[in-house]
């Protein structure tokens, strides 16, 4: 009887050891660099960060809503922890937006690196594609494993548009950014108090394309909702307000840079912009 | 926009190099005969492909295994169907019998490779893929430089090693990086070895 016992224990504990090891060789799964291979836990990562979102009820009284706006976490994996580290110190947040370039090399395994820490964020994380994240089979890699390139959410009244504006991927073809789905975003105000767009290339970059860049900036003129634009991919914190009173394009600092913007907005336009840096 | 590289000393070169100086102990003599110079090998995963195929020549009392292997990965797991061409070359310093038996195992192989990729978006350079002004990414997509170290089983039967049967079955495992993985690792203290490494399983028969 108890060597009956034993053996079943021991068999338990074979057959746990050897799970394990599968287990954990599944990160030491690869076919290419360039394979788009992610296990369930790390596919699908923006409807994940929504449906978390939509779970978590506003965090500030009144029309406030504040997130945390960084950009370009390419290869610097160093600089990640500390900037998680510091934005799960702030009051009041919402959310994380992250304007791009996740990966340096189009790379699921450089993308899934960089979600291993921002998935210890206290709140959700919302992604926009840069042009990195598009090289190679890298826009394969960011759809399974965030989601679509262009897409839009509603949190505290406020409609987010995220758009893919990196024309130099697609060889200037005309339909990057896709300016007719920008505008029917932009016009669809249901129970919309304000709007934020968020890209990687700012329209007057030499990557976006310089064809569809007219169309572009009426289409965000044409918006009265619309608080602010903002974009990663110069490692440049500017704001400009190219016509008076019209747009408000916001460019963000890098990861590298070690400093974020912490953006509150409140009422229809009025909104406050905080450096921090870590 | 581009990332700055920061150097860091890194213990993986180190590693690599010293292995191939303790060639000393060599194969019994019995196995320098036979069985002969070509081999077929097939190998799972290791980013070469889902299932990769290819053959060699040994050189140096089979202590040197240059092969060359195409490999596969369908469009469900890689995003776009690739095909890939790894030219590699294999070092095995030693492979001690184990007991009296027929079986060998070599504690260590260490090699180097590279990697060809197929298809469209793998461009050769970045001034060849014509959309981007210069120096814009800096990385060959279409080629891949890699190394790897492992360990291997090898069987050799006593029966005469001519006919269809091989006369010699190798198992082997590595574990292996790229170029792109190791700057990466290189210039991001807080990414740690295991996080660029890949795992190839594979098998390889002699005749």
């Amino acid at each position: 009887m108890t060597n009956v016992f034993f053996s079943w224990l021991s068999t338990r504990l074979l057959l746990g050891a050897f799970l394990t090891t599968v287990a954990a060789s599944c990160d030491l799964l690869e076919f290419s660099p360039n394979d788009t291979h992610a296990p369930a836990s790390e596919r699908d990562l923006t409807q994940k960060n929504l449906a978390a979102l939509a779970r978590q009820p506003v965090p500030t009284r009144g029309d406030t809503l504040r997130f945390v706006f960084t950009s370009d976490s390419q290869r610097y994996y160093d600089d990640v922890p500390p900037l998680v580290a510091s934005i799960n110190q702030q009051r009041g947040l919402a959310m994380v937006l992250v304007g791009g370039d996740i990966s340096d090399f189009g790379l699921a395994r450089e993308m899934r690196w960089v979600n291993d820490e921002f998935r210890k964020l206290k709140v959700p994380y919302l992604t926009v594609v840069g042009n990195h994240d598009l090289a190679q089979n890298g826009r394969e890699a960011y759809q399974k494993i965030f989601g679509p390139l262009n897409y839009t959410f509603t949190y505290a009244g406020t409609r987010f548009i995220l758009v893919n504006t990196n024309g130099r991927e697609y060889e200037f073809n005309g339909h990057v950014p896709d300016v007719p789905w920008l505008q029917q975003q932009l016009a669809d105000t249901a129970d919309v108090r304000r709007q934020v767009v968020m890209a990687h290339v700012p329209p007057d970059d030499g990557d976006f394309d310089a064809a569809v860049t007219p169309a572009y900036t009426r289409a965000l003129e044409q918006a009265p909702r619309l608080v602010v634009h903002l974009t990663g991919h110069n490692d440049k914190f500017y704001v400009r307000q190219p016509v008076p009173g019209r747009v408000t394009y916001i460019s963000g600092y890098s990861i590298e840079q070690r400093n974020y913007l912490l953006l509150t907005l409140w009422g229809r336009h009025q909104y406050k912009l905080e450096t921090i840096s870590y | 926009m581009a990332p700055r590289f920061r150097t860091r000393s890194s213990w993986l070169a180190g590693l690599l190099l010293p292995a191939v100086a303790v060639a000393q102990p060599s194969l019994p003599d019995r196995h320098l005969n036979q069985p002969g110079p070509f081999f077929l090998t097939v190998q799972f995963a290791g980013g070469i492909g889902v299932v990769a195929v290819g053959g060699g020549y040994w050189l140096a009392n089979r202590r040197v295994e240059p092969e060359l292997l195409v490999g596969r990965v369908p469009r469900s797991l890689g995003g776009r169907g690739m095909t890939m061409f790894t030219l590699r070359t294999t070092y095995t310093p030693f492979a001690p019998q184990l007991g009296r038996g027929n079986w060998h195992m070599s504690p260590l192989s260490v090699g180097a490779q590279a990697t060809y990729t197929t298809g469209k978006q793998f461009f050769l350079t970045n001034r060849s893929a014509g959309r981007y002004p210069k120096g814009y990414y800096w990385w060959s997509p279409k080629v891949r430089l890699g190394a790897f170290a492992g360990l291997r089983l090898t069987y050799q039967p006593d029966y005469d090693p001519r006919g269809w049967r091989p006369g010699r079955t190798t198992l082997y495992a590595n574990l292996s990086t790229n170029d792109l993985h190791l700057v990466s690792h290189l210039t991001n203290r807080s990414l740690r070895l295991p996080e660029i490494l890949t795992l190839g399983l594979g098998a390889k028969a002699g005749w």
